[in-house]
């Protein structure tokens, strides 16, 4: 009997044991370069940001580097390994996809607590998801739970097991799938009571920091408005998040952000060996630290030209100009703009504007989405003689009194090329296109104006709106998919070039056809094929050209551990995870 | 005497609501609104951005968005930050807050040195003390705030590479784990880091007054008033402190009512650029995001305090010039 009782003992133990650790999420080694064993805990991270913090509400902020977004660690049921980009289960211990592939069930790893102790469950999904879809709170996350206007839905199958139901076949459901989850427990008394009105009263800046309820890695120990916002390990945080030989996280004690409205002062917080991180964006910073470096003043590494970053400068012509069929039908020509891409000297651009840490674009998929970007695309390079040629063909021919280029009706080759003021680069770029263009004999008039009026115009709708050309840039674009649901599809509201509400040249059908057919594609591979075609098509037509963008240069202190090895440090995958991050001394 | 004080304060109503008036409208007059900047987010759509406005009640008639903000204001509530989802009192005060921390210590520095500056130039004048005060005080006036916080940061920088010791901290309002300090280290830390912009808020600040306080005593000292109390064969020290500087003030009297608001309208730049959590960086966000109520909230505040301040300088006056009556 004693024999088969230690048996029995040592069964149940492993059972035990199994549980625990189908609970745990365990940090790849690959995603660090330190060992556990180099590891020490404790300590504080000191970063910065440039704008102040607006809320502790979940709800009412989407921004990148908000509150709820840094406590949370912004994970939810699926998380991306950055060495791969593929989606795996993360708050979710696994998931199946219907047949249909409409549907994806979740099972929620077990043992998961708030902050406060209670257990992390499929209400409190389903409580975020009620509360970002009404209306009334005015959530910025409203719009990703909508599939051309039909809803998305969450439902509880029970406490552990989550079911999301699509409209139709979504190439980006686990993004929409990866939506950060909040306590229901807290949050939804106060809906049933108050509606929309009492969540948007919730978690101010003055809250207590004591009753902010954390899911994720940090807890709030202070905050001091327009100065300083101090975090804490969340230690339920580390009862399920371990690394590899079995350590909670995150390493760190404490995670500090200051607040630094001006660049350069954060810059001499940096130097002074004040701050830790730092992603310098100008030349002038980067030989700073540079120079800093060099000469033993700071410990310090710059991983100059990591990536490049996921934004785009870009110049479009306006399409819907009733009022003047000579520029329209300029503007519509795919010559004419071929002819403007081979004026763009976006070396010129890249030595002048990013002091020569930069990379040209040729189509909308940012360069640094590499697995996306169709390299066999044409380019139309800079060429001033092919541009001449190109003019010539459309008609300008002869020159005027003053040089510019006119055709047979005696009609001037001139436009009018606008960009925000106060934005130095975009008003480089479009003073080295003026100077280009004039070489040939076009004559573009530049204007810097101010922001809003700017984007009064180019969203204007109609057969007549008020601008010629405008040099801009947008951020956004997702791995899965990358291209704007607002600006492919002709009657997307960030359909810059043409806002008449109808495609206008056959190859924009096509584009708006081959959106939705990749949006709805869920192989990653037939995916990346229609991307391919789009590129291609993108690149006949023209409807946007694209100039060139800066790259990532991240660097940090050498008092921190933990970063990303070489191969994923990029502007996608930021230079570390902080998770894995720990102070050295 | 009541009865003047009534009056000036009856002045005070329609100055209030045209003042403001014209605050709200020159506000709105600025193209786009808080909302614009959201439309060039590809994740958003149209739909969102006019419920947004709706809620926002950023569609309404601007006389609608002015009487209804009146109505508010009446009942002392300044309205709601977009940005912050808060009232504006809420997230204005504890701004104002830190930047008095600068600037009491600096108006109180500012009086203290720059009168006695002024007298000192006025009574030695042309001598080579008078020269290099004014010398330094022509510069003082020629570099701006935030300049010469960009240069004293990079000396600080500087002697910091050299010496390994941080003279004075280079930005921020408070040292990184100040939460676990006790009261006298949160009060000397605060200090610490606020020597800097302090100096650099007396240095532009006592150039144009000490310059101001010695053209007035040289015009005061000229006065015929002067040579009898000089020929009655009073004391210089009587002469100089009680009959002429006594006259020569006034015009900061006057002034003193300007104090007031300058209290809670912050430092200037120099907390933008010094990183101190002030009521600078707050409205410049504010009003680049078109941030209406914010904006607005907070030239009201400024609008009654200077109005308060006004009517206080003007019965200071009456004390301190016995020629102003009240009639």
């Amino acid at each position: 009997m004693p024999i088969g009782r230690a048996v029995w003992l040592l069964a149940g133990f492993l059972a035990v044991a199994g549980v625990a650790s189908a609970q745990t999420f365990v940090w790849p080694q690959k995603w660090t370069v330190a060992k556990p064993s180099e590891v020490k805990r404790g300590g504080t991270l000191r970063n910065y940001t440039l704008s102040d913090f607006r809320t502790f509400n979940p709800f009412l902020t989407a921004e990148a580097g908000s509150v709820p977004e840094i406590i949370s660690g912004d994970y939810g049921l699926v998380r991306r390994d950055p060495t791969t980009g593929d989606w795996i289960p993360y708050m979710a211990e696994s998931f199946t996809v219907s047949p249909n592939k409409l549907d994806i069930t979740f099972k929620i790893r077990r043992g998961m607590k708030w902050s406060d102790g209670r257990p992390i469950t499929a209400d409190d999904w389903v409580m975020t998801w009620r509360i970002h879809t009404d209306k009334a709170v005015g959530s910025n996350s409203y719009d990703s739970f909508f599939l051309d206007g039909k809803p998305i839905v969450v439902r509880k199958l029970d406490d552990y097991t989550l079911r999301i139901s699509y409209p139709k076949t979504d190439a980006e459901a686990f993004a929409v799938a990866s939506f950060t989850p909040w306590p229901a427990h807290i949050f939804g008394p106060v809906y049933q009571r108050e509606g929309a009105e009492g969540i948007k009263k919730m978690w101010t800046l003055n809250e207590r920091p004591g009753n902010i309820v954390s899911g994720g890695p940090w807890l709030i120990e202070s905050y001091r408005p327009g100065e300083r916002l101090v975090l804490k390990r969340n230690p339920a945080f580390g009862e399920w998040n371990k690394d590899e030989a079995g350590n909670p996280l995150p390493y760190l004690d404490r995670y500090e952000i200051r607040i630094v409205k001006d660049v350069n002062a954060a810059l001499a917080e940096f130097l002074a060996g004040n701050i830790d991180v730092f992603a310098p964006s100008t030349v002038d910073h980067i030989s700073q630290i540079r120079q800093a470096i060099q000469q033993g003043r700071l410990d310090a590494t710059l991983k100059l030209n990591a990536s490049p970053v996921a934004s785009n400068q870009f110049m479009v012509f306006n399409w819907n100009k009733a009022s003047d069929p000579f520029k329209q039908s300029l503007f519509r020509s795919d010559k004419f703009r071929k002819a403007m891409s081979h004026l763009v000297n976006r070396q010129a651009v890249i030595d002048i504007v990013y002091g020569g840490l930069g990379t040209p674009m040729y189509t909308s998929v940012y360069p640094v989405f590499t697995q996306w970007l169709n390299p066999k695309v044409p380019k139309y390079e800079y060429n001033p003689q092919q541009a001449a040629k190109l003019l010539a063909e459309l008609g300008f021919t002869r020159k005027d009194r003053e040089g510019y280029l006119v055709d047979a009706r005696g009609r001037r080759l001139e436009f009018n090329l606008a960009t925000n003021a106060g934005n130095n680069q975009r008003e480089q770029i479009a003073k080295l296109f003026v100077d280009e263009a004039k070489k040939v004999g076009v004559k573009v008039n530049f204007q810097a104006i101010d922001f809003n009026t700017l984007v009064g115009q180019l969203l204007s709708s109609g057969p007549d709106r008020p601008f010629d050309a405008i040099i801009i840039g947008l951020t956004g674009g997702g791995l899965d998919w990358p291209f704007g649901s607002n600006v492919v599809p002709c009657k997307g509201n960030l359909h810059m070039w043409n806002k008449s509400g109808q495609c206008l040249d056959p190859r924009e059908t096509q584009l708006d056809a081959l959106y939705s057919r990749g949006r709805t594609e869920l192989d990653f591979k037939k995916r990346v094929e229609i991307g391919y075609r789009m590129q291609e098509i993108e690149a006949q037509l023209l409807p946007i050209i694209y100039i060139a963008g800066p790259n990532y240069h991240p660097a940090w202190n050498n008092r921190l551990g933990g970063e990303h090895p070489d191969a994923i440090i990029s502007s996608i995958w930021g230079a570390r995870e902080l998770e894995l991050t720990f102070i050295k001394k | 005497m009541t009865a003047y004080i009534l009056r000036r304060i009856l002045y005070l109503v329609p100055t209030f609501f045209g003042a403001t008036f014209l605050a709200f409208l020159i506000i709105q007059m600025a193209p786009g609104d808080y909302l614009t900047q959201l439309e060039l987010d590809p994740k958003v759509t149209p739909e969102t951005i006019a419920r947004l406005r709706n809620q926002f009640g950023l569609d309404r008639p601007f006389h609608e968005q002015y009487l209804l903000w009146m109505h508010n204001l009446l009942h002392l509530n300044l309205g709601y930050s977009f940005a912050y989802q808060a009232p504006v009192l809420e997230i204005v005060w504890p701004r104002v807050l830190n930047s008095m921390v600068l600037v009491v210590p600096s108006t109180i520095l500012l009086f203290l040195i720059a009168v006695p500056v002024g007298v000192y130039g006025a009574l030695r004048q042309y001598s080579l003390g008078d020269r290099v005060v004014s010398f330094l005080a022509y510069l003082g006036l020629a570099i701006p705030n935030f300049f010469l916080a960009l240069i004293l940061m990079y000396l600080v920088l500087q002697v910091y590479f050299r010496t390994g010791v941080m003279v004075f901290p280079v930005s921020g309002m408070t040292s990184s784990g100040f939460e676990q300090f006790s009261f006298w280290q949160k009060v000397v830390d605060v200090a610490w880091h606020a020597v800097l912009p302090i100096l650099v808020l007396t240095t532009s600040d006592i150039a144009g007054f000490s310059r101001v306080m010695r053209g007035q005593m040289l015009e005061v000292l000229t006065q015929d008033y002067i040579r009898t109390a000089r020929a009655k064969g009073l004391a210089e020290r009587v002469v100089v402190y009680k009959h002429a500087l006594r006259n020569a003030v006034i015009p900061f009297v006057a002034n003193i009512g300007g104090i007031l608001p300058t209290l809670i309208s912050g430092a200037g730049l120099v907390e933008v650029v010094m990183a101190w959590p002030g009521i600078t960086p707050l409205l410049l966000d504010a009003i680049s995001q078109q941030d209406l109520y914010v904006v607005a909230g907070f030239l009201t505040m400024g609008l009654v305090l200077l109005m308060i301040g006004n009517l206080l300088s003007d019965l200071l006056l009456a004390w301190v010039d016995p020629r102003i009556r009240y009639e």
